[in-house]
């Protein structure tokens, strides 16, 4: 990805100074763009390779590692931009998925104080949990949980801990879901189950990838929904499911699964791979100062129209501010959030003249 | 095949993975774009689809003011000043490629992103598919890594180091 698609050569510099927080395909985007302007960029990411979820979360079979990696070498040796790495930025404190690969913290508003301006693109690195009975054993997994894993020891920067599985249980039926069922299998994993409450229908992911994944093996069940773990010494052994049949629509306009009392059953698993959704991760928590308030409650950043915290020298793009995309989404955020941003610093530039 | 020397652009439909990156930087440069837009295909599947820059384009064919035409480099392209809107380039495209621009009231079409290739550039949906699923060159080197990558895919050599 050649992030810095506008220019050849870095123009003279603007001597304006951007923070980037967050090196996935959003904060990437803007950074080339930004590059071509003549800005001078810092990025801070917390995990200690660039490309956010390109790198640890997509299977390696959809984006090639030094696809991504081409676009940041370049921006780094061509165009001088500084990448800060395993740096967790923060304003208050909270534990995303991830920040255990993390050794350097810096305040946000540290950053705030010390550039023109601060973008934040952190994505969507926290899991819905499943809230049900024995979900904190510790082979019940998120599927960002598990795909970082694998990517974690497939980058040698640490052995996998969740070790060897013969059995994987994937709960959901969204793209995390199908790339936690596809990577259990190409893992050796002999049985995969991949258990959505809804049916083929309904599931985000579609009906084509799940057909797919069915050809490589996967058990695809539809209409069930977990009750609780099997735990034995604290492991999880299996799960219990419960029957569903589909309702009346919902709030999200999709039937709403309706539980058949007395059908439960149960799916012996080693690993349990919970891929019921993933929320935004800004680097504000409520606890921080004037700013808290543009967190909403479902942890996106609300920024106005020209993808600014209003009254701030700070801006958000990408799945922070959306929820959960694509990356063709995110690279849009990405773009037309440095447009605006490059052009808060010409405006500003222009009046302290 | 368009002649030796001309451009070709081809979409590897084995490694899209349809997350429109190729959309969103294509809408971003051009404002009367994109010229490259997935459609959803059924089943949860969209995948993009652009112009083929045909080496004996019926398009250029078609049009009767000698708008639609090729740079170069091979690209056709319109010259806005020149087309009346009839959309006969429509009609003549096999892939049903040129858009009726309403802001400029003329077809509108992907030009390879000439204003970047005259920067010695490449087109931007080619710099940033994350997948590497869109190539352009010249046809002998676009064939060549069309073939390799079926090689590929036919002969699977695993993990060896």
């Amino acid at each position: 990805m050649k992030f810095a698609f506008l220019c050849r050569q870095r123009p003279s510099s603007s001597k304006l100074r951007i923070a980037i927080v967050g090196a996935g395909p959003a904060g990437l985007t803007a950074v080339g763009f930004l590059v071509c302007r003549g800005h001078e960029i810092d990025v801070y990411e917390k995990l200690p390779i660039p490309g956010g979820m390109m790198t640890f979360a997509i299977p390696r079979y959809r984006i090639p590692l030094d696809s991504v990696m081409e676009g940041v070498e370049e921006l780094r040796d061509k165009f001088g931009v500084k990448l800060n790495l395993s740096t967790k930025v923060m304003c208050g404190e909270r534990h995303d998925e991830g920040d255990e690969l993390a050794v350097n913290s810096v305040d946000l508003l540290k950053l705030v104080e010390g550039y023109d301006t601060v973008l934040i693109s952190t994505g969507t690195w926290r899991s819905r949990k499943l809230g049900i009975p024995g979900d904190d054993s510790k082979n019940v997994v998120s599927a960002l949980e598990f795909l970082l894993d694998i990517h974690v020891e497939e980058l040698g920067l640490r052995p996998s801990h969740l070790g060897s599985f013969k059995k994987v249980v994937v709960i959901g039926g969204g793209l995390s879901a199908i790339d936690a069922a596809e990577e259990s299998i190409l893992k050796g994993a002999g049985e995969v189950y991949l258990v959505y409450r809804r049916t083929i229908k309904e599931a985000p992911a579609g009906e084509y990838e799940i057909r797919r994944l069915s050809r490589l093996g996967v058990n695809w069940i539809e209409l069930a929904a977990p009750k609780s773990i099997i735990v034995e010494n604290g492991v999880a052994r299996g799960v219990v499911f419960q029957r569903m049949k589909l309702g009346e629509p919902d709030e999200s306009g999709r039937p709403r699964p309706v539980p058949i009392p007395g059908s439960e059953f149960e799916i012996d698993a080693d690993v349990v791979v919970a891929a019921i959704g993933e929320v935004p991760t800004p680097p504000i928590s409520s606890e921080c100062g004037g700013i808290g308030k543009y967190v909403g409650k479902d942890g996106k950043i609300a920024v106005d129209r020209n993808f600014r915290i209003p009254g701030t020298n700070i801006f958000a793009a990408g799945d922070v501010v959306t929820g959960p995309s694509k990356i063709g989404q995110a690279v849009s955020q990405g773009l037309r959030a440095a447009k605006e941003l490059d052009r808060f610093l010409s405006i500003k530039t222009l009046v302290a003249r | 095949m368009p002649d030796p020397g001309v451009l070709m652009r081809v979409i590897d439909y084995s490694k899209c993975m349809g997350c429109g990156t190729c959309e969103a930087v294509c809408g971003f440069i051009h404002e009367l774009g994109p010229f490259i837009r997935l459609y959803e295909l059924g089943g949860g599947v969209a995948r993009p689809i652009s112009c083929f820059h045909c080496s004996r384009a019926p398009c250029v064919e078609a049009c009767p003011t000698g708008a639609m035409r090729r740079d170069s480099s091979g690209a056709v392209y319109v010259e806005l000043s020149r087309c009346i809107g009839c959309m006969a380039c429509l009609y003549a495209c096999p892939f049903g490629i040129p858009d009726y621009g309403e802001a400029v009231k003329a077809s509108v079409k992907c030009d390879l992103c000439r204003s970047l290739r005259g920067d010695g550039l490449v087109p931007a949906c080619v710099a940033m598919c994350p997948s590497r699923a869109i190539l352009v060159g010249m046809p002998k080197a676009v064939g060549d890594e069309v073939k390799r990558r079926a090689l590929a895919r036919i002969v699977q050599l695993g993990e060896f180091k």
